[in-house]
């Protein structure tokens, strides 16, 4: 009987022992120590900051002004008929700005045409009216107008005078021009104008060498930009 | 009454889009000086509006000419002049990055037109000029020459030295270049030749009127090259008006 017992007690440390050694065959055999060489540049601390990009908006400069136009041009001896056309503007100062225009219409028949159907002063191709200005604008009562009570746009009264030329009866012809516009600034990118200009240049079509005077009133959109 | 009513439409649509165009980022200033004062124009005679204290935000929308669209913070808008501007400061606390205004002497850009006279024709030019340096530009001319028996459209690139860039009233100058002319009839007959290849060289003088303005004078020989046995020599003189950027 105590043989028994000491031969499981036997077994059970045997069992125990085994399983103790089962064990550590698991555990991994512990590293050898290497000495590693210090880096040329420790850095202790890895900064984690993204550097904040600061831009600074820029101002957009609104001083050009483009649009288009009609209107009724009349040209002298050959009735009024109506003249469509582009403007362009770059605003120098408050008071000045430099404008261009172009624009064309197409004439009518002179009063000589008119009496005598026979005659013909312009061919068909000539009758095209085209022009183009240069012109210096001068702001001269700058002001505002008022719609109601609530609404008040600024508005301008200009004069303009410049250089260009004008193409009629199939010949270009150099041209002065002058004119007075009154323009609205319906907000900060759309404006209304109207003008009236002269364009004048010399013509000999009736055969005596003259000034001609081609007055126009016309409307003009123009944009901001 | 159609086009009245559609001039109302017009007007309705156009304050609902400059919504759509606000995400640009715009800049916000500070003021610095004791106050502000906001125009309800871009001009000298438009009345104060309102006013924007001492370390008061406000927003920049646009510029024209001098002048400035302002917001302040409480909504209101109106126009601040660019030397009252100039004072102002981010809110970092850096100065107010507003351009200064161009300088004649430093300007790099300019842009005129002028009237003149070429082979004894009647002449309108426009050019547009580059500062390579202070003294030395490149010019590209765009100009017609009205004729009684012809037209002449020329273009023109070249070379221009200003001799002295410092003389601000007055500055002589002298150029070199080469272009290019079309010839069209007013009358019968036509040209012998149509277009022609040029080169010129030209004394001038420019100098400073005011504000952005400036003026220039410029005498020119061309020598244009033909298919005959002599080349044509043309002169011109023209005079002008430009603004510098």
């Amino acid at each position: 009987m105590e043989n028994r017992l000491s031969s499981i007690l036997l077994a059970a440390a045997l069992l125990s022992g085994c399983s103790w050694f089962h064990r550590g065959d698991k555990t991994p055999a512990p590293a050898p120590v290497t000495v590693e060489e210090p880096q040329a540049d420790p850095s202790i601390i890895e900064p984690q900051v993204s550097r904040r990009v600061v831009t600074t908006p820029k101002v957009k400069a609104k001083d050009f002004e483009a649009g288009v136009y009609f209107g009724a041009l009349s040209i002298q001896d050959f009735g009024t008929n109506p003249v469509y056309g582009v403007r362009a503007a770059y605003h120098v100062t408050e008071d000045f700005f430099l404008a261009a225009f172009g624009a064309r219409s197409q004439a009518g028949l002179s009063s000589l045409e008119d009496v005598f159907p026979n005659i013909t002063v312009v061919s068909n191709s000539g009758r095209y009216f085209t022009y183009y200005d240069l012109a210096v604008g001068y702001n001269v009562l700058p002001g505002e107008v008022f719609l109601g009570r609530g609404r008040a746009f600024n508005s301008a009264l200009y004069v303009t005078a410049g250089i260009g030329a004008v193409k009629f009866a199939n010949q270009d012809q150099f041209a002065l021009n002058y004119g007075v516009g009154y323009r609205i600034t319906l907000t900060d990118w759309l404006a209304m104008h109207v003008d009236v200009r002269d364009h004048v240049f010399e013509s000999d079509l009736f055969g005596v060498n003259k000034n001609v005077n081609n007055i126009e009133a016309i409307l003009s959109l123009t944009t901001y930009f | 009454m159609r086009s009245l009513l559609a001039l109302v439409f017009l007007l309705q649509a156009v304050s609902v889009i400059p919504a759509q165009a606000a995400s640009r980022p715009l800049m916000q200033l500070v003021v610095t000086a004791p106050y502000l004062e906001m125009h309800s124009g871009p001009g000298r005679g438009y009345p104060v509006v309102y006013v924007v204290g001492r370390d008061e935000t406000l927003t920049v929308l646009f510029s024209r000419t001098d002048w400035y669209k302002v917001r302040a913070s409480h909504g209101q808008e109106g126009w601040a002049r660019r030397a009252d501007l100039m004072s102002t400061e981010l809110p970092s606390g850096e100065p107010a990055p507003i351009p200064p205004y161009p300088d004649f002497l430093t300007h790099r850009w300019e842009v005129g037109a002028g009237y003149g006279v070429y082979n004894h024709e009647n002449l309108v030019t426009a050019y547009v000029d580059y500062g390579i340096t202070d003294s030395i530009d490149v010019e590209a001319v765009l100009q017609q020459a009205f004729g009684t028996l012809d037209n002449r459209y020329i273009a023109t690139i070249g070379l221009r030295h200003t001799f002295v860039p410092e003389w601000k009233w007055f500055s002589p100058t002298a150029g070199i270049g080469t272009g290019y002319q079309r010839i069209t009839n007013n009358q019968p007959p036509a040209p012998l030749e149509s277009s022609n290849q040029m080169a010129y060289a030209s004394l001038g003088a420019r100098g400073f009127i005011t504000r952005r303005f400036m003026w220039r004078a410029d005498w020119r020989h061309y020598v244009v090259f033909n298919n005959q046995n002599v080349n044509e020599e043309l002169e011109e003189w023209k005079i002008g008006l430009a603004v510098f950027f």
